[in-house]
């Protein structure tokens, strides 16, 4: 039914490359094999739930000031200004460390971003909803480690573009 | 818009070439005189594995059904060769259909791989391999290739398809656009909700109960761009929430699918903008 | 009694579900609403426990049937 079809990844997610087993060629192995790979499931479907009846509106979920569209704006002009910033220090040749502050900040918020987008994404709320929030935390720790340790390291050693630099020279 | 139809013609060359051209389709129907099996062809014997799965045995598992047909008694698209192992071979097999020449959407399925419709899907000559028809995929089946697209069909709802407006025109007669106007309109207005974009995505397949998926929120765009319609803003508010729109990652496996040649992601990306833009 | 899983509970849910709306129905016809929701839960009653994909299948499918039959223009069942 529904769901095995949903579950077999290597079958059903081939939209785009329309993979073609070896197996393919003979019937009966590849019934054992489309039913033998259903197992390899990592996040297996839900049961259908359908809120309201058939004719209801599905419900819009609920939007919070700091998502949507003022986020994606965000986004967008964070990842936008990391490329000259990340091109900048080098082409102008200057060490300054205010610049190395601003790459460091926006290179934190930037991943910072991507992974919860990702966590967002793969972990939803309705499907795991501790993992969900466990993700997220362990997600603010790491990013909060790396800006620690980032800051430490432009206080106490050489900076990160003096360090790229140097790396690149070795 | 004319730049989105442009793009999307981009997009239909780098397709793979088993894909149908939209623009090169001819009737699927054959007529008496081509069904004459012609002495002079050997028999193009092609072999097609179809999804099965029944549920009125709801403990049997889905199982790969192949049925052999001639090529030369068949008509040229993927229905023709559906219709007649349904006539002739098998009639419990069972999938949509209605219109057959790609305007209803009925026959959306993954053929050899790829979400398109049946009836605008040219069978691959090449008789050595075999097609392999699945249903849509990542939704619940209903039996055979009938995908249920109820949570489709409520979120296409959600988005309210319809002229929204309270003021009327001066003159009391219809609401006019203007050319340019009009044109904002097209390459959304062809899309027939066939369900091929969105079952074609990832972020779809994921949170498939959130997150609208390209065909719904082309349609959304269809009605944020319209002239007439006067309830932009609320439309624009129901979308802005961190599921509705911005799991769309620009994957563009919609308009890489779209089997009328429409480009859903250049439509979630004008929204985008005018999301920001507010 | 043994700790029921989700999908048990689902199902239960749902058979009380149908119950409950025969409630609903003219009295001299609720009788036939309640054999129907009887028989028909009875007839899948031997799928086996771990059949998660049939049970969901049949889960989705019931709570179509639930709505078909639970508007009010519904009077009888045989």
């Amino acid at each position: 039914m529904a769901s095995i079809a949903r579950q077999n990844p290597l079958l059903r997610q081939s939209c785009l490359s329309a993979f073609r087993a070896p197996w393919a060629t003979k019937n009966v192995a590849q019934a054992v094999a489309f039913h033998a790979s259903a197992k390899k499931q990592i996040l297996p479907p839900l049961p259908q739930s359908i809120q309201g009846t058939m004719n209801d509106p599905a419900p819009i979920p609920e939007s919070h000031p700091t998502e949507g569209s003022y986020h994606w704006t965000f986004e967008r002009l964070v990842s936008a200004s990391l490329v000259p910033l990340c091109i900048a220090p080098f082409a102008a040749g200057s060490m300054s460390p205010v610049m190395d502050a601003v790459i460091c900040s926006a290179i934190v918020v930037h991943s910072h971003i991507g992974f919860h987008a990702s966590i967002t994404d793969y972990f939803p709320t309705r499907r795991v909803p501790k993992t969900h929030t466990f993700m997220n935390w362990l997600l603010r720790a790491f990013t909060l480690g790396t800006a620690v340790g980032l800051y430490e390291f432009e206080t106490n050693d050489v900076g990160v573009t003096e360090a790229l630099r140097r790396v690149w020279k070795a | 818009m004319a730049a989105l139809r442009t793009t999307s013609r981009l997009f239909a060359s780098s397709k793979p070439l088993f894909r149908p051209a939209v623009f090169a389709r001819s009737y699927a129907t054959v007529d008496a005189v081509s069904q004459e099996p012609n002495p002079s062809e050997t028999p193009k014997i092609k072999t097609f594995q179809v999804y099965r799965w029944n549920p009125d045995q709801p403990t049997e598992k889905p199982k790969m059904q192949s049925y052999t047909l001639d090529l030369n008694k068949t008509g040229p698209m993927m229905l023709d060769a559906l219709i007649r192992i349904k006539n002739e071979m098998d009639p419990t097999l069972t999938f949509r259909r209605s219109c057959r020449e790609g305007i209803c959407g009925s026959c959306a399925m993954n053929i050899d791989g790829v979400n398109t419709l049946a009836c605008l899907c040219r069978i691959p000559t090449d008789t050595a391999k075999e097609s392999r028809i699945y249903p849509l995929p990542h939704t619940y089946v209903v039996k055979d290739l009938v995908p249920d697209l109820t949570y489709f069909y409520k979120q296409y709802k959600s988005i309210k398809p319809y002229l929204q407006r309270e003021t009327k025109t001066e003159d009391g007669l219809e609401y006019r656009q203007s050319p340019e106007e009009r044109k904002k309109l097209d390459g959304l207005y062809e899309c027939i909700l066939c369900a091929c974009c969105s079952t074609s995505c990832p972020s779809y397949w994921w949170n498939s109960e959130e997150y609208l998926g390209p065909a719904i929120l082309l349609q959304s765009y269809r009605w944020l761009a319209d002239s007439r319609d006067e309830k932009t803003a609320e439309r624009k508010a129901a979308l802005d929430n961190s599921m509705s729109v911005y799991r769309c990652h620009t994957i563009l496996n919609c308009s890489r699918t779209c089997p009328k040649g429409l480009n859903p992601a250049r439509a979630i990306a004008e929204i985008k903008k005018m999301m920001a833009s507010h | 009694m043994a700790r029921l899983s989700g999908l048990q509970r689902e199902v239960l849910s749902l058979y009380r579900k149908c119950l409950r709306e025969t409630r609903k129905k003219p009295l001299e016809t609720r009788n036939n609403f309640i054999a129907y929701t009887r028989a028909e839960f009875r007839k899948y009653a031997t799928v086996s426990k771990k059949d998660f994909n049939a049970i969901e299948y049949l889960l989705r499918k019931g709570q179509r049937q639930f709505e078909i039959y639970s508007s009010p223009g519904i009077r009888n069942i045989r």
